[in-house]
């Protein structure tokens, strides 16, 4: 059954069976800020009205929506960065959970060594991991000799292989992935495309954002489609991208 | 996050941040000792040749004063902004926010050693001769850091809950400058109950009268105020630290969204 359901929220249609860890529970889940308007004017903005959700060990839930809908938002207060304004989100002690996007806003004074470095060094390597990581970073990106100069002299796509190889390099137990599967040119999107599908489809649990349909499709154990705050469909992929195309359809 | 990872964060943040900043310069790191000296000599050239009021060693006496407000000030302005100029990682990884202004205080640090390296040649130079007394100097500079952080915290704290405290605290440094003994001496002021007063509110002005009494007339520091200010930083940091802790995902939400 894949339907929402009242204080349980939407599960996955028992893809792991009922036996599997718990990774992630979402309950009633609101997020708001205030927001100024105009001079000395706020109003309240809501992100995210009432989303409940839980995610189980080695699934993969595709995230769908369109631009404002409150994907990043969901997937920061997955990982922690945010808290909730009301409602409950339940992690595992001692887990981690980390948000994997193109670089960590690199500096561009930088070498991409020296980036790839402070990249997996704030994502909880020690001195001695991010040192171990750069080589494999370095051969992945396929950047040669540019991966020892300032990152500033890169062009976009030479940022996105670097960004997209640091990143790939992250040992977390839940992987929350913001729309990062498509970058560089096609040699490098198809080889990332099959890394990240390698990552999924193994233990690892993974949230993946996407504006792409086919790559939920592809990817996904089940999707969550989320619309002005709130979840409008969640369960089994075909249904919810089935909803979600004829929603798209109907509005143009 | 264990104690030991955090700085290793912190000082390696610092590091790099010192080699992207050397590499946007033509001199480098020769910077990090021509700057703190450009801000004295243009100190100089107004008290000194313009004004002409200065005593014999006025250039020491001004060097020892503002080589430690400038560590003070840049680090305190630069790390009231870093949560805020920050907001693209912390919108990534749920990081304590208490390590970017520590990370610039660190990059403070480390530029401040080869500054305390040059006063202590040049004073040399001058034939100060150097007594046992420098050894004073450490724990001196210790509160000194203290009081950098704990300035530093709370500066970060304010402004990212309110921007425009990004403002008052440049403004901060502009009185600071003027009223803690900089060009002038704290003790030479007409009314030695002034002396007291500017001493005991003002801890910079006492440490920067720490600074000159330590390293030109060789005299052991007033220990127990010396111990109070450093206390009372300690005590300042601990809070802001649990308070940072406590109020991270809210500082979050705030850089995130101002």
């Amino acid at each position: 059954m894949s339907l929402p359901v009242a204080g349980g929220g939407i599960k996955a249609p028992s893809a792991e069976g009922p036996e599997a860890e718990i990774m992630l529970k979402l309950s009633d889940v609101s997020h708001s800020y205030h927001a100024r308007k105009a001079n000395f004017e706020y109003g309240i903005h809501t992100v995210l009205d009432g989303v409940s959700l839980t995610l189980k060990r080695g699934e993969t839930l595709g995230v769908l929506g369109k631009n404002g809908a409150g994907k990043t938002t969901l997937l920061r207060l997955m990982a922690g960065i945010l808290a909730p304004t009301r409602g409950d989100i339940q992690r595992v002690a001692g887990a981690t959970y980390s948000l994997l996007t193109l670089g960590l806003g690199f500096q561009p004074q930088l070498t991409g060594r020296d980036n790839a470095r402070l990249s997996a060094l704030l994502q909880g390597a020690t001195r001695e991991e991010a040192d171990a990581c750069l080589e494999p970073v370095k051969a992945f990106s396929e950047l040669g000799a540019s991966f020892d100069e300032p990152v500033k002299t890169y062009s976009s796509g030479m940022l996105s292989r670097l960004g997209f190889s640091t990143a790939l390099q992250t040992r977390v137990d839940v992987l929350l992935v913001d729309e990062v599967l498509s970058v560089g040119d096609r040699g490098f999107r198809e080889k990332s495309a099959q890394a990240m599908r390698e990552r999924m489809v193994g233990e690892q649990t993974v949230v993946l954002v996407s504006h792409l349909e086919s790559q939920i499709a592809e990817v996904c154990d089940w999707a969550v489609w989320i619309d002005g705050g709130v979840v409008r469909c969640g369960g089994a992929v075909n249904r919810v991208l089935h909803a979600y195309q004829r929603e798209v359809a109907a509005r143009r | 996050m264990t104690l030991r990872r955090f700085w290793t964060l912190v000082d390696e943040m610092a590091r790099m941040a010192l080699r992207a900043d050397a590499s946007r310069f033509y001199f480098r790191y020769l910077w990090w000792i021509l700057e703190p000296l450009l801000y004295v000599g243009v100190f100089f050239i107004v008290f000194d040749v313009l004004l002409g009021a200065g005593p014999p060693d006025f250039l020491v006496f001004l060097m020892c004063g503002k080589l430690t407000f400038v560590w003070f000030s840049k680090s305190v302005v630069q790390a009231s902004r870093s949560i805020v100029d920050s907001k693209g990682l912390i919108g990534k990884i749920d990081l304590p926010k208490a390590l970017f202004p520590l990370a610039v205080v660190q990059e403070g640090l480390y530029r401040q050693a080869a500054v305390f390296a040059l006063l202590m040649l040049f004073l040399v130079a001058q034939g100060y001769a150097v007594t046992g007394a420098w050894l004073w100097l450490l724990p001196v500079a210790l509160v000194n850091y203290l009081l950098i952080v704990g300035a530093s915290l709370a500066g970060a704290y304010l402004v990212c809950l309110v921007f425009d405290f990004s403002l008052l605290i440049s403004l901060a440094m502009v009185f600071l400058l003027f009223i803690s003994g900089i060009f002038w001496d704290v003790r030479t002021l007409p009314d030695p109950a002034m002396t007291d007063w500017v001493l005991t509110l003002n801890p910079l002005a006492f440490l920067i009268d720490t600074y000159r009494q330590v390293l030109m007339f060789g005299r052991v520091p007033d220990v127990m105020h010396l111990a109070a200010v450093g206390l009372g930083a300690a005590a300042l940091i601990a809070a802001l630290l649990a308070l940072m802790r406590r109020t991270g995902q809210f500082l979050a939400l705030k850089a995130l969204t101002s």
